[in-house]
Formats: structure tokens, sequence, C-alpha cells
């Protein structure tokens, strides 16, 4: 008998893979999930505790997943001293908490800092990804070799089929933003190129050096310092001196883009980035004199995150399609997050992000405490979903976002399941009109995050 | 559609009247989201003109001595806390659906707010806020040494306050204090409790509707950081002063309006913590009675209040501090169960202290992450701020050590025993602590004390002089 996992992952290589109905799939969506789970549950301790809370055997509905899904936080639960201690047994300890594989061994002794920890773990095959958490902590998500083989393949097929491009190795790519640098962006960068970089023309990389996760918990380790009244004046001034290089160095990158986008105007050209820095360039771009009409109509663009709390006007979005002649069917949107490593493309018709089969959405209640019923018709709630293509941690994720789904049939066509296009942070609407006397020392801390 | 999101708030939200200069104002133009249980309730439409007295009126208030006004605090007090106040009872019934603490606990703690409302409370208050509380009746005559003479005035100030939402007992506190001084006042009520000082006005104003004291106050709710109304309000044209609690953004939404003639006066958001010496385990007995000392700073307002206790830092052996965390944990679970206070934990620290259960040589953890009390004993505090019943052991080898960990943002620490806080409290103050107790008495402070490093009163009024030459020699 071949597993339902197999079943539904194999699905990446089918040309219905975003056609296919929930109904057709359910059965075989939940007997996939309590495969992972009777697999995972006595490797992975959290799961292994989550399930011993709720009394869980086996699972036989989407109802009996709820109490063993991870809430995103999870992958932040390592107590911070390990991380500024530098004690990364006791990290690789807790990593073990939540990862399917044991952990190896690693040289503690001649360790030099979290950078290295990574990449030691690299070199036996678990990946560690670091998100530059805004609230001080970042999240440490752990994958293995076969993730990133999926991700490599993954990220192409949902991108070709939610920008309509077949990937014919006929464009000069332009990434147009700093890249964090971890495993996974590395993999997907390298499926980028592999698909669609002319090999007769060179990438644009942005010239601002990838930042690494130990650059990235530099801050968290200095917000400590602050809090705890240890950090010394020349210490801050420091931070601030990085900052302001750093500030230059991404001024003079945009400068420095700006003049090489136009020098390649003429050419078919596959732009990516994040919101902010792709709106500084296109306005540059602009205010120099060229626009849609001198670019290549071809072009196509893939846009990562949010806007990470920049100000941009309203129309940000039409400013820089226009910007660099990106067609409404060029336009490639994603839904997705880190704590899965699957994506949901957008369609051109529907404007809605298509779920594959090897994702089962679950839309729980604002607490996300409970599975709301099912509906044929559009209904709203919290997103939680289970990515069955994970190997390296567990797959099951509740996330922040309010979403509003759809289990019938689309505008475009496709029959999967699917999210509108105005997915909205809880932490955002909920928003912080919080104020009491108890508090910590956070409230201390300025201009660190 | 279904919008099953919402089922929570179906039934129709309950309804927030304002209170302005003497009026209540009802309505349900607006509907505004509680701040933690999500829950909803209306208010009317805020007509910004009615809460701004012209600078031409001079306070109603002014001219109204403080030995009246006390009087009027005095016969409020017992209005309010009459069971048969209607206004109160409404307020508890509202409270319970948007407050996260018990209604119980919500109760006992507005009973034990208008304890506060007695004329020897009030007077000593005064007392200890200035020199002579005459300057607050009249313009007093001075003389210096050069013979040159004035009169010098603590002056009603006009004062807005944007009011915290975890304890009801700041509401009485802040319109009795606002009184004293002879205030303008503009409450802006918290989400949490867009109710209590509502209901403490009507109840002044059931005694004397005319009373300057109530055709002083105003009580209103916008949402925080509702840059229309913020930016309209923080003026020096209509206030002298921002009484804020809080930090994050409740304080950097406020700061940005500060300037000439605009001041802050802030409450800040607060951290307690204990120490305990080695003479806690003297006995089996002694072991018992210490960790029923702690477990009362900790459970202070079910771990709400500022003064409540977060991190225990213990003097002893391993086996010795987990024998106390034990009794420390049966003793919080009592305290949680007898106030009825079955909160669950926030998904993020229940997390982080499922991650210790799981690393367990590490930490040792007393109890679950249930909801019911728990304890983690650990070499150095825990990164997430320990509440709703949580308690952080530390354990050091000497109180010294644990010095390091007293820092800006600590309020109270509690000694056991009381004597060895002499020895500490220099270092304790100089690492920015403001309030040293004996351990089992955050709450009880000395009658007109310093509060968050200063005598609020005297920062309240508007100090003015009126010079008036020199003597004739």
């Amino acid at each position: 008998m071949t597993s339902a996992v197999k079943k539904l992952t194999e699905l990446l290589n089918s040309a219905d893979r975003y056609d296919l109905s929930p109904t057709q799939i359910r059965a075989t969506q939940v007997e996939a999930i309590n495969e992972r789970f009777l697999d995972r549950v006595a490797k992975i301790k959290l799961l292994g505790k989550r399930a011993n809370d709720a009394n869980l055997r086996n699972i036989r509905s989407l109802d009996d997943v709820v109490p063993v899904l991870f809430p995103h936080t999870a992958y932040k639960s390592y107590p911070e001293s390990f991380l500024l201690g530098g004690k990364f047994d006791k990290l690789s300890k807790w990593l073990g908490t939540v990862s399917p594989h044991p952990i190896p061994l690693l040289d503690y002794k001649r360790m030099e800092g979290i950078d290295d920890w990574v990449a030691q773990l690299e070199d036996q095959g678990v990946f560690v990804s670091c998100s530059s958490g805004t609230t001080g902590k970042s999240a440490m998500l752990l994958a293995s070799a076969s993730d990133m083989a999926w991700c490599k393949k993954e990220a192409i097929v949902a991108y070709s089929w939610g920008s309509g491009v077949t990937p014919a190795q006929d464009r000069k790519m332009f990434g147009l933003a700093p890249v964090a640098s971890v495993a996974r962006n590395r993999v997907t960068g390298e499926a980028y190129r592999a698909a669609l970089q002319d090999p007769n023309s060179t990438p644009f990389h942005y010239p601002v050096p990838p930042i690494t996760v130990g650059e990235m918990t530099k801050m968290i380790v200095l917000r400590k310092k602050i809090a705890d009244s240890t950090a010394t004046p020349s210490e801050l001034q420091d931070y601030e001196n990085t900052s302001a290089e750093r500030q230059k160095m991404m001024d003079s990158a945009v400068i420095t883009a700006t003049d090489a986008i136009i020098d390649a105007r003429g050419e078919k050209l596959h732009v990516s980035g994040m919101w902010s820095s792709l709106y500084r360039i296109a306005k540059l771009v602009r205010d120099k004199g060229f626009s849609r009409e001198n670019f290549h109509p071809d072009n196509s663009i893939y846009v990562g995150g949010g806007l990470k709390g920049a100000t941009l006007p309203s129309d940000y979005r039409e400013f820089v399609y226009e910007t660099f002649n990106i067609s409404p069917e060029r336009n490639y949107q994603n839904y997705s997050m880190q704590e899965l490593q699957s994506g949901m493309p957008r369609c051109q018709k529907g404007q809605r992000y298509h779920i594959p089969p090897w994702v089962v959405p679950l839309i729980l209640d604002r607490s996300g405490d409970h599975l709301l019923p099912l509906s044929s018709d559009e209904y709203e709630g919290r997103a939680a979903f289970f990515d069955l293509s994970l190997d390296g941690r567990w797959g099951g994720v509740i996330s922040g976002d309010k979403v509003s789904i759809d289990t019938s049939p689309c505008a475009c066509g496709a029959k999967s399941p699917s999210i509108r296009d105005n997915i909205a942070r809880f932490s955002d609407i909920d928003g912080d009109d919080k104020i009491g006397c108890a508090g910590t020392v956070d409230a201390y801390v300025r201009g660190m995050s | 559609m279904s919008s099953a999101v919402t089922n929570a708030n179906s039934a129709a939200p309950v309804s927030a009247p304002f209170f302005v200069r003497g009026e209540v104002v009802e309505g349900r133009d607006s509907i505004q989201r509680s701040r933690d249980l999500g829950v909803d309730f209306a208010t009317p439409a805020l007509n910004l003109n009615n809460v701004v007295h012209p600078r031409t009126d001079v306070p109603p208030l002014v001219n109204i001595p403080t030995r009246e006004i006390i009087e009027f605090l005095v016969e409020a007090g017992q209005h309010i806390s009459d069971p048969k106040n209607p206004h109160m009872q409404a307020c508890f019934d509202r409270m319970a659906a948007t407050h996260i603490l018990p209604r119980a606990v919500v109760e006992q703690v507005t009973r034990h707010a208008v304890a506060y409302l007695n004329k020897d409370t009030l007077t000593r208050e005064l007392e200890q806020n200035f020199s002579d509380p005459k300057v607050l009746d009249e313009w007093m005559p001075k003389q210096d040494f050069t013979g040159r003479k004035s009169f010098v005035r603590a002056y009603g100030p006009r004062l807005i306050h944007v009011l915290p939402g975890n304890s009801p007992g700041v509401a009485v506190k802040s319109i009795a204090q606002s009184a004293l001084v002879k205030s303008i006042s503009l409450f802006k009520m918290p989400s949490a409790d867009p109710f209590t000082l509502v209901a403490l006005l009507r109840s002044m104003a059931d005694i004397d509707a005319d009373h300057p004291l109530v055709h002083s106050m105003s009580a209103v709710y916008w949402r925080g950081g509702d840059s229309v109304t913020e930016s309209t309000l923080f003026r020096p044209q209509y206030f002298d002063k921002v009484i804020a609690w809080g930090g994050g953004d409740a304080i950097s939404n406020v700061t940005q309006y500060l300037g000439p003639g605009l001041q802050l006066v802030s409450f800040d958001p607060k951290t307690s913590i204990s120490m305990i010496g080695r003479e806690a385990f003297e006995s089996h007995a002694s072991i018992e009675d210490v960790a029923d000392l702690a477990s009362a700073d900790i459970m202070m307002l079910n771990q709400e209040a500022c003064a409540a206790s977060r991190y225990q830092f213990v003097e002893g052996t391993k086996a010795q501090v987990d024998q106390f965390c034990d009794a420390l944990h049966r003793r919080i679970v009592e305290r949680a169960a007898a106030s009825g206070d079955i909160r669950p934990l926030d998904p993020v620290m229940r997390e982080e202290i499922e991650s210790m259960l799981l690393m367990d040589d590490e930490y040792t953890v007393f109890g679950e992450a249930d909801g019911k009390g728990v304890v983690i004993h650990s070499d150095e505090p825990v990164d997430f701020h320990p509440i709703n019943k949580t308690a952080n052991v530390v354990r050091v080898s000497s109180l010294d050590e644990a010095m390091k960990y007293v820092n800006v943002a600590t309020q109270t620490v509690g000694f056991y025993p009381p004597e060895r806080a002499a020895a500490y409290r220099d270092q304790i103050a100089s690492g920015g602590a403001q309030r040293v107790t004996r351990l089992g008495e955050a709450g009880p402070s000395t009658i007109g004390n310093p509060w968050d490093a200063m005598y609020p009163l005297h920062r309240f009024v508007n100090w003015i002089a009126n010079e008036d030459g020199v003597l004739d020699s």
C-alpha cells in the first residue's frame, strides 16, 4: 500500500496539483497526517507531550489535529540565555525537543559563535533558519536535507503556476533586497537561478552582504545588555556607528541597483525583493525618466514578505509594477509562512491563494483552540496548516493570521481550497491598547527593534 | 457567509457611558473592543469641545477648601461602598465581562481602594506631599533673608490621565488625588475597564450634582493611539500635564505630543521581586512560613499588580531551594483556587514553560503550565515576564549575587528576613528600584509615602509665585 503522505506529496509532479477539490482528498489528508503523527509522536518530544496531554493515540479527523498543532511561537521557546551566553550544547538540546531526528554531536569546544553552530549543523544535514524577529526573539526553524530538496522544486512549481511563466532560462535576474544568509534562501535562490537565469547574462546581486544568523542575533544580545544595565555607552556607540554604516551601504545599494536595472531595461527581467527597497528603486528609476515603456513587456516579479514596518504610499504596489512593466499576469504572489515550507500561489483570475493537496488547511476560531466547522461558503478564522511535505520538523502550525477560506472552486476554475487576498495579522487587528502599571524592562529599552 | 470568529460577541455589547463635567453621556455610537478578553463595548460619540475647560475659566475647585473636598470624598466613599449603590453594582456586572480578573477579586480591590477615601488618610497624604498643605487653599506669604516678599500657591492644574487597565483601585485614587490638588481632570479610561471611573463619578453626583468636584471631572474612552483625538486634546492650551501609566506604545503615543507647556508625569510599568535569605531554611516550619509570605506577594492582585513579585532570589543549596519551590507551588495553587482564578496561561509563556519541562535537567518546574499556578526553579531569571500565577525562583549562593538583577524596571523588593534589607537598600536604590518591603507585605504602604520615586501630588500642581517687592527698610 502506498503511503498517503507519498500519494499527496507526489502530486507536486502532477499538473492538477492546484485543481483538486477538498472533498476529493480530505480522507487521504487525514490519513497522511495520521501517518506523520504515528511516525513522529515518539520522536518529537514536544509532540509527544502534546499528544499525551490530549490523550491522543491516533488522528482520525481534522478535529484530532488541533491539540497537536504547534503555535508559531513554539520555535521561539528556547531560553534566550542559551543564545546570549553561547551555550550551544544547550541550544542543541532545545533543538532536540522539536526535532524528529537526533541532533548530531558537535564540537562545542571549538565553536565560534552562532554562525559556526549553524554551519556545523548544516554539515551534518540539519538546516537551521533563523528569523529576524521584530519582537526581539528569533524563531529557530530546523529542516532536513530532503526538505531543502523539496523547497528547491516546490518554489519553482508554485512560481510557474502563479505567474504563468514557463521557466526557460531566458531572463536576467535582479535581486533587489538584502537577503538573510540561511539555507532555505540559498536553496530557493539557486532553484530560481537554474530555472530562470539566462546563461548568457549574469544575475544582479544586491550589493549588500547577506545577513547571517549571527548578525541578526547581535542586536538581540545588545538589547539584553541594555535591559540588564550592563551595556556601556561605547558599545551603544559602536552599534549606532554600525547601523549608520549599514544604512549608508543600503542607500548606495539602491543607487547602484537603479543604474544597473536601467542599463538592463531592454532585457527580459525577473525582479525580486522586498516592497520597501523595490519602491525606493522604482522611485529613482522614475526620477531618472524611465518607466513602463522602457522595460520589457514580459518581465516578472516575486516580492517576499510584507512591508516590515516601512511606510509607503498607498499605491506602492501599482507604482512598482508600472515602473518595471510587470503585467498583471506576470505578477507572482505567494502566501506562506516561515513555519511551513510549501507556498500557496495566487491565481490571476480569482486573485486567491491556492492550497496544494500536501498542505491541509485548518481554520480555527480566534483563540486557536477549536476547528471551525467546514462550510461550503467562504468563512474566516485563524489560519492553521499541516504541511505534509515537512520532514525535518512537525508540519502542524497555528499562524497569527486571519484568513478567509473558500472550499468551493475559484473563479479561475481551480478546484483547490483558496484563501482570499485580504490576509491580516491578529496582532495588527487587536493592536496595542494595553496599559498597566505592571510591566517589563522592555519598556525601558529604546531604539532596539 | 458565516463569521464564526465573532460568535463570542454575538450578544449586544455592554454599554459604557461617559461622564463629562457632571453630566452622564449615554449612547451607542461606536463599538470598542476590550484588551485581553476581546469583548466589545459600546460608547457614545466623544464631543471634544465638552471635555476641555476654557483657560478663561478658573478651575471650579480652586477656592473650595481642601477640608471640604476631603469631607465630600469621605461621603462619596460611604456611598460607593453601599451595597445598594446601583452604579457600582452595574459596574461590577459589566466588569465581569471585560476584565481579566474574577468578579470577586475586582469587587474586593475596589472596596479596598475605597478605604483610601478616609479623612485621616487624605489629610496625611497632603501633609506628606506638601510642607504646608495650606498652599493648596491660599496664596501663602513668603519672605526670604534679603527681605523680598511673595505669595506662592500650589494651583489647580489641568490634567489628562491615561489610566491603566490592570487595577480598578487606581480609579479611586486618581479621582481623590485629582480632587485634592483641585485639578480639572479628564480621565481616559482603559479598554479593560471603561466602567469604574464613570460609576464612581456618578456616585459622587448622586450626593451633590452641583458640587464643583463633580464639575471638574470627566471620564471618557477613546482607543489609545487614536491620533485624531490625541493630537487634538494633548495641547498645552487645554492641559498642563499628562498623567500616564504604562510603557511601550501607551507612552510613545503620549510623548510625541509633549512640548513646552505640556509635561509628562509617568507612572512607569514595573516589575517586583523578592530576596529570600538562607534564614528561611532554619526549619521545616520556617520554609512553609516563608513560602506563604512569598506567595502573598506573588499573588497580589493575582499577579496583575506592579508590586506583585515575579522573581524570587533564594539563598540556598539546590535541594533547599527545591524544597522551598515545592512549598511555594502549593501556596500559589491554594491562593489561585481560593480566588476562583482559572485563567489559562498565555500561549507564548506556556510554550516556554513546556520546553523547560522537556529539558528537565536545566530547569525544575513545579506544577504544569495549566493556569493553576506554576513555579520554575532556575539558575538565572527566565526570559519571559512571569505573570498569571507564575513564579520564577532563582537560586543564588548569596543575596549579593542577586543585586545584579535589580534594574530600572524594578519597583518593590521584598526581603526575608526583613533585617537584611538595610544592608542592601543603598545598592537597590542605585540599581533603579524604588521600594523595599518585608516579604509578604508588598501591598501596604505608609500613608502618604512616595510612589514611583516621587511625591505625585507635588508634581501634579502648578507652582505659581506672586512676587510682592521687598520689605520697607
